[in-house]
C-alpha cells in the first residue's frame, strides 16, 4: 500500500532555516517526513546526529500560503522552520490532507486568466451592492427602527437647539393662531393624522428664515420665515406641508442610514485601495449623497403640492414663496448644480407648477 | 557550524523587496471580491494576507519579516471599534450636547489608543523568529503626538520639524527587537535641512496660488452677473477663493511627501539597534515624489486596476532605499515573548487613517 511505502522510507520535503525556540539563531536545515513523523535535521548532518526538532503531521502548525512568501512551520516545543520552498510544503500538506480553505484562497489568487472573471465580478458586485443592496438595507433599517429612536433623537435636538440658537417666538398671537389652524387642517390630511405632528414657533436668530422637520414629526418654524410671507398665510402653510412631506417620507432617517452604510463600505476596502483612492471615494459618496438630498427636497415639494390641493388651498403658494425669498434675500436665482443640497429655485418652481396642474386634474377626476 | 551569520561580516546591508505586481494582483483581487461577497467580514482576513505578503517579501540579509496577526483577532478588534463608534453616535443622537464632550474624551483617549495600537503592530511583527515590541506609554504618546501636533499647527508648520523629532524619538526609543532596543536622536537642524526643498516649494506654491486667485478674482469680476455689482463681487470672491484653495491643497500634498521622505532619511540614519548597528535610509525625495504621484495617476486612469502594480512599486522603492549597517555580529537575539493583546486599538487607528507598518 502507498501509505506503507511512505512510512518506511524517510522523505526530504524542503531546505530552509531552523530557529531554536525564542531565538534569532539560524541554522541551515532540512525538513523530512517519515509516515506521521516530521523532523528537522541540520543540513549535512551525519547519520547518527539527533534531529533538531521533532513533531507529527497532526501537531505542527504550518502558515498558510500567500504568494511565494517564506513558509513557517512551528513545532510544539516552540522552534520554527522557515523555507522559501512553497511547492515542497504544499506537497507535505497534501499528505496531511488538511488546510483546504487556505489552499482554496491561494488557488483563486494565482495569476491565471480566471482572474479576469474575478475582476468583472468585483465591478458588477460593487455596482450591485451600491445600487441595490445598500438601498434595500437602508429600507430594512428604516422599517425596523422603533418610533422611540426618532422621538428621543428629536427631543434631544430640539432641546439643544433651544439652548444654543433658537429663541422664543415674538409672533402676534392672532397670526400664530391662524397658522396653527391651517397647519391642523394639513396634518389631518397627512399620513400620521392630527396628533402626528407638532408645530413649534421660534425666533430663528442666526439661522434666519427657515423651517425644518425632525424625524419625530416636530416641525420648527422661524418668525423670520413668517415675515417674508407677509400676509399670505398660504405661503407659510405650503412650506409646512413641505416639511410634513420630509417627516412622512422619513428622509432624515434614510439619510443617516445611507451615510453610515456608505462610510462602512468604503472603510472596509480602504486597506486594499490605498488612502488616496479612499479619499476620492469618500468625496464621491458625499457628492452622490447630495443628489439624494436634492431628490428628497423635490419629493417634499411634490408632497406639499398634493397636501395643499387636498386641503383646498393654493398649491402654487410654495412657488410664490420661492419668488418672495428671492426678492427679499436676493438669493437662489441659480440653476441646479451638482454641489447643491437643494435643487435650484427656477427648477423647483417649474416642477411645482406642473404638479399643481396634475393635482388639479386628478382632483377634478375624483369629483 | 553551518550557521547563517549574514550580518557577521559587517558593513551596509540593504533591504530587498521580492514581491511582484502579478502575484499581488491575484491576492488583491481576491481580497476585494471576498470582502464584497462576505459583506465586509473577510476584510479582516484580507488585511492579514495583504500584510503577510508585504512583510514576507521584505528581506534583510536573506531573511524576511513576518506578520502574525490572525484574521479572527483583527475581526474582533474591528467589532469592538464599530460597536464603540455606534454607541457613541447613538448617544450623541439622543443627547446632542454630548457632541461637544465626546471629541474632548477622544482627544484624551487618543494617546492611550496610539500607545496600545503601536504595541499591537510591533508585537505581531517578527524577523528571524523574534518579535518586535513597543514599550511607549500613553503619556509619552500625549507629549509626542498631541503636544507635538499642537506645536506644529500653532506655529503654522514652522516648528513641524521639532514635532517630528518628538514623534520619532517616541517611536524608536520605545521600539524593541527581542531583548535589544532601538534608539534615535535626530538633530533638529538636520531635519530642517532635509525639509528645505519642501519649505521652498511650499513658499513658491503660496505665491502661485495667490497669483491664480487674484487673476480669477479680476476676470470673474468683469463678468456681468445680471447687472448686479454686489453679486458679481461676491461671485468673484468665491471663485478666487476656490482658485487659491485648490492649488494650495495640491502643493500641500506634494510638500508633505517631500517632507516625510526627508525626515525619514534623517531619523533612520540617526537610529541605532543595540547601541551600535546603525539603520540606513537614502530615499531620494524627488524620486519618491515621482513614484507616488505617477502611481496616483496610473491608479485613477485604470479605475484602480493598476493599484497592485503601484503598491508593489512604491514598496520596492522604499525598501530598496533602506538598510542597516552592522557593526560586528548582532549575536543571538532572544524573544521576550509577550501576548500581542487586543487588536481593537490598532484597528481604531487603522480606521482613522494612521499607518504604523514597521
Amino acid at each position: 500500500m502507498a501509505s506503507d511505502a511512505r512510512s518506511s522510507a524517510p522523505q526530504r520535503i524542503a531546505e530552509g532555516v531552523w530557529h531554536p525556540p525564542r531565538s534569532s539563531e539560524a541554522i541551515k536545515a532540512e525538513i523530512w517526513v517519515q509516515g506521521e513523523t516530521v523532523l528537522v535535521r541540520r543540513a549535512g548532518a551525519t547519520a547518527g546526529e539527533p534531529a533538531l526538532a521533532l513533531g507529527f503531521l497532526s501537531t505542527i502548525e504550518v502558515s498558510s500560503r500567500v504568494g511565494n512568501v517564506p513558509r513557517r512551520i512551528s513545532f510544539s516545543a516552540g522552534s520554527l522552520f522557515e523555507t522559501p520552498d512553497n511547492a515542497g510544503i504544499d506537497r507535505l500538506l497534501k499528505q496531511r490532507g488538511s488546510n483546504r480553505a487556505g489552499a482554496f484562497v491561494h488557488g483563486l489568487e494565482r495569476f491565471h486568466p480566471r482572474l479576469i472573471v474575478l475582476v468583472v465580478a468585483v465591478f458588477l458586485l460593487a455596482t450591485a451592492i451600491y445600487r441595490f443592496a445598500l438601498p434595500a438595507l437602508v429600507e430594512v433599517a428604516v422599517l425596523v427602527t422603533p418610533d422611540v429612536v426618532p422621538q428621543t433623537m428629536s427631543a434631544g435636538t430640539l432641546k439643544s437647539l433651544d439652548a444654543t440658537l433658537l429663541k422664543p417666538s415674538q409672533l402676534p398671537e392672532a397670526k400664530r393662531r391662524a397658522i396653527e389652524e391651517g397647519f391642523a387642517e394639513l396634518a389631518e390630511r397627512a399620513d400620521r393624522g392630527t396628533g402626528g405632528y407638532s408645530l413649534n414657533f421660534r425666533e430663528g436668530g442666526a439661522i434666519g428664515p427657515n423651517a425644518f422637520a425632525l424625524p419625530s414629526g416636530t416641525i420648527i418654524l422661524t418668525d423670520e420665515l413668517v415675515d417674508i410671507a407677509g400676509d399670505d398665510n398660504d405661503m407659510v402653510l405650503a412650506v409646512l406641508a413641505h416639511e410634513i412631506g420630509h417627516v412622512d417620507k422619513k428622509h432624515s432617517l434614510r439619510q443617516i442610514y445611507r451615510a453610515a452604510g456608505t462610510a462602512g463600505l468604503i472603510m472596509l476596502i480602504a486597506g486594499d485601495v490605498g488612502s488616496a483612492v479612499q479619499d476620492v471615494l469618500t468625496n464621491g459618496a458625499a457628492l452622490l449623497s447630495l443628489s439624494y438630498s436634492r431628490e428628497a427636497e423635490s419629493e417634499a415639494d411634490h408632497y406639499s403640492v398634493i397636501l395643499m390641493t387636498k386641503a383646498g388651498r393654493d398649491p402654487l403658494a410654495l412657488a410664490r414663496f420661492f419668488t418672495a425669498l428671492q426678492e427679499k434675500l436676493n438669493v437662489g436665482a441659480e440653476e441646479t448644480s451638482m454641489f447643491d443640497t437643494h435643487p435650484g429655485m427656477p427648477d423647483r418652481q417649474k416642477m411645482i407648477e406642473q404638479w399643481a396642474r396634475e393635482a388639479k386634474a386628478s382632483k377634478a377626476e375624483t369629483k | 557550524m553551518a550557521e547563517t551569520s549574514a550580518q557577521g561580516a559587517g558593513g551596509l546591508v540593504r533591504a530587498e523587496f521580492r514581491g511582484t505586481a502579478s502575484e499581488y494582483f491575484g491576492i488583491w483581487m481576491v481580497n476585494i471580491l471576498l470582502t464584497i461577497v462576505t459583506l465586509g467580514i473577510y476584510s479582516a482576513w484580507a488585511k492579514v494576507r495583504r500584510n503577510r505578503y508585504f512583510y514576507g517579501n521584505t528581506f534583510v540579509a536573506g531573511q524576511s519579516f513576518d506578520y502574525h496577526a490572525k484574521g479572527m483577532q483583527i475581526f474582533i478588534g474591528r467589532l469592538i471599534v464599530f460597536a464603540a463608534l455606534i454607541a457613541i453616535n447613538v448617544a450623541t443622537a439622543i443627547v446632542p450636547l454630548l457632541g461637544f464632550v465626546s471629541p474632548i474624551v477622544f482627544l484624551i483617549a487618543l494617546p492611550w489608543l496610539m500607545a496600545r495600537g503601536l504595541r499591537f503592530s510591533a508585537r505581531v511583527t517578527s524577523y528571524r523568529n523574534v518579535r518586535f515590541n513597543f514599550t511607549g506609554t500613553a503619556w509619552g504618546a500625549f507629549k509626542a503626538v498631541i503636544l507635538g501636533g499642537a506645536v506644529a499647527v500653532l506655529s503654522l508648520g514652522i516648528l513641524a520639524p521639532l514635532a517630528s523629532r518628538w514623534f520619532y524619538r517616541y517611536l524608536f526609543n520605545n521600539l524593541r527587537y527581542g531583548d535589544r532596543s532601538f534608539a534615535t536622536d535626530p538633530r533638529v537642524g538636520k531635519i530642517y535641512g532635509s525639509a528645505l526643498p519642501a519649505i521652498i516649494l511650499f513658499v513658491i506654491g503660496i505665491v502661485i496660488s495667490l497669483a491664480i486667485a487674484t487673476l480669477i478674482f479680476f476676470v470673474t469680476n468683469e463678468l456681468p452677473a445680471d447687472g448686479n455689482a454686489d453679486k458679481a463681487l461676491q461671485n468673484a470672491f468665491v471663485a478666487g477663493l476656490f482658485g487659491m484653495v485648490v492649488p494650495l491643497m495640491i502643493i500641500y500634498f506634494l510638500c508633505a511627501i517631500l517632507y516625510r521622505a526627508g525626515v525619514r532619511n534623517v531619523v533612520m540614519n540617526a537610529s541605532v539597534l543595540d547601541e551600535r548597528h546603525r539603520l540606513f535610509s537614502d530615499l531620494p525625495r524627488f524620486g519618491y515624489l515621482f513614484v507616488v504621484v505617477s502611481n496616483l495617476f496610473l491608479v485613477f486612469l485604470t479605475m484602480g486596476l493598476m493599484r497592485p502594480w503601484a503598491a508593489t512599486r512604491e514598496r520596492r522603492y522604499i525598501v530598496r532605499h533602506s538598510g542597516i549597517t552592522f557593526d560586528g555580529d548582532l549575536g543571538t537575539v532572544l524573544d521576550s515573548m509577550e501576548t500581542s493583546g487586543v487588536a481593537a486599538t490598532a484597528e481604531y487607528l487603522d480606521l482613522e487613517g494612521f499607518d504604523f507598518g514597521f
